[in-house]
Parts: structure tokens; C-alpha cells; sequence
């Protein structure tokens, strides 16, 4: 069974603050003391300080949640993926670089998330409407072939998240004929470089043969 | 102003700080239940619902308290 954060020492902050907090509450819930400055201070502690801590310490530790790979293959629409990249002789462009030391636990999020200084913060506010399509619109409810066969990425894979790794400065990205030739819509985005002919679909999988 | 401190004096501190106290608790369940199980409705939820609810109590304890300072103020000598 996973522990979700526990574990960690943020998790473990957030637990045990919310556990002290609680237990405040509960004592006063029970007991119904007096209402002196004593019975203040002790409310204080329990309805702001140590909730405050333990709200910082979930957000902290949500939001690395939410980078882990488990996480993001935890909805069953996402089982295919999630085997993909686990899978050591996949040799999709996503499952090569999963395999990767550099991404760890965090594949899914090195690749998805935007770059630029707002990239965390956006990534995760667009991330909310893939929560809003499984449990509202109605994914949580489909067949995975379904879902592979309907389901794109929402928006056009941006060259700019590969080249966080592949600056494209170096010659020997540089040098390479295909590269050279298609500079400018490398650069504009035109030409993705996860896609047929170029470096292969990330995920090849969950494509129709005619999108290969 | 005198209207905030006729909503003080009318304020149910005892009834109030209880209903802070369960919501608080509310809370708190929801951001432990985010962290331990790690699935994505309670991640969200312990990031969402629970900090609002945390943040009700405490507007709501905020209010007892200002109130109960407000009584003892009206009735000092």
C-alpha cells in the first residue's frame, strides 16, 4: 500500500502538525472549557498557527505529489501511459527518456511542464482541467481504448519543453542535416519535434496507425 | 463600525468557537487524508477545500474572539 507523503519530512510536518492541531480541537470540543486567555492562546495554537504550518506543509507536499509519475498514471486512463514508461524495452520516445536518471520519479512533469517562469504555477492550474474532464466531463467513467482512441493532448507539444535538456546549440544538434534544414520551424514550433518523421511520437501506443 | 460592533455583541462565541473547532477539524482531516493516501481527489481537495475551511474557522475564531474582547469592554466599569 502507498503512504502517499507521509513519509517524507514535509509530509511528516503536515501530519503531525494537523495531529497536535486536532487534538487541541478536540479538547476543547470535549472539556468546553472557560473562555480565558489561557483557552485563547490554546485556540490560537489550533485554529491558526499549527493549521497554518500544516497548510504550507500540504501544499508543499501536494504539489510534489503531483509531479510523481504514480500520480499521474494513478487515473485509469493514463494505466497505458504509465506502463509505457515503466516498461525497460519500450522504446518510445517518452519510455527512452523515462529511463532516464536525470527525470527520476518526475518524467511526466519534466516533459509537460511548461518552461519559463510561470511554467510550474500554469502547469498546475492547466493540470486542475484534466481533474475537471475525469470527474466531471466524465473520463473516470470510459473505457481506456476509448480514451486512447479519442483523447489528444490538449495543446501542441512546444519544442521549447525539449529543449529545456537539448539546448540545440551544441553541434552536434547543430550539425545534423534535418535539424539545419528546419531551423526556423524548429524554432517557430511548426515542426514538432516529437512527431513522425522527426523523433517519433512520444507515445506511440495510444496512436492511430495513420498518426504514426 | 457600530455596525460590526453590534454584530459583535449579538455574536454567538461559544456556539461560534464550536462550530470554528469542527471545521477546523474538518480541515485538518482533509489535508492529512491528502498527504497519507497521495491519490489525486484528496491531493486537490487537501490543497482546495480544506485550506477554505481552514480559513473559515479561523475568520470565525477571529470574530469570537473580537467579540468576547468587545463584551468585556462593554461591561468594564
Amino acid at each position: 500500500m502507498e503512504l502517499g507523503s507521509v513519509a517524507t519530512p514535509i509530509g511528516a510536518l503536515a501530519v503531525g502538525t494537523s495531529l497536535v492541531a486536532a487534538a487541541i480541537l478536540l479538547h476543547y470540543l470535549v472539556r468546553r472549557p472557560q473562555l480565558t486567555a489561557g483557552t485563547r492562546l490554546q485556540l490560537l495554537l489550533g485554529l491558526a498557527v499549527f493549521p497554518f504550518i500544516a497548510a504550507v506543509a500540504t501544499t508543499a507536499s501536494g504539489m510534489e505529489r503531483t509531479t510523481e509519475r504514480s500520480f499521474c498514471g494513478s487515473c485509469h486512463v493514463m494505466e497505458a501511459h504509465l506502463a509505457d514508461v515503466n516498461d525497460v524495452n519500450s522504446l518510445g520516445l517518452a519510455a527512452r527518456h523515462s529511463r532516464n536518471k536525470l527525470m527520476g520519479a518526475h518524467p511526466c512533469y519534466t516533459c509537460h511542464a511548461n518552461y519559463g517562469m510561470m511554467g510550474y504555477p500554469l502547469t498546475k492550474l492547466k493540470g486542475m482541467s484534466h481533474v475537471y474532464n475525469y470527474y466531471v466531463v466524465g473520463y473516470r467513467k470510459w473505457e481506456l481504448p476509448k480514451f486512447l482512441d479519442e483523447v489528444r493532448i490538449a495543446e501542441p507539444f512546444p519544442n521549447m519543453n525539449c529543449q529545456q535538456c537539448h539546448s540545440g546549440k551544441i553541434a552536434s544538434f547543430s550539425n545534423v542535416r534535418e535539424h539545419l534544414a528546419a531551423s526556423d520551424a524548429i524554432e517557430a514550433g511548426t515542426i514538432s519535434c516529437a512527431s513522425a518523421g522527426c523523433h517519433g511520437v512520444a507515445h506511440p501506443f495510444s496512436k492511430r496507425p495513420e498518426e504514426l | 463600525m457600530k455596525r460590526l460592533l453590534n454584530l459583535l455583541a449579538k455574536w454567538p462565541i461559544d456556539r461560534m468557537l464550536r462550530v470554528a473547532c469542527v471545521l477546523g477539524l474538518l480541515a485538518l482531516a482533509t489535508m492529512v487524508w491528502g498527504v497519507v493516501s497521495g491519490a489525486p481527489l484528496p491531493v486537490v481537495a487537501s490543497m482546495s477545500v480544506a485550506q477554505g475551511l481552514g480559513v473559515l474557522a479561523c475568520l470565525l475564531f477571529g470574530l469570537s474572539i473580537a467579540a468576547d474582547v468587545a463584551r468585556g469592554k462593554r461591561q468594564a466599569p
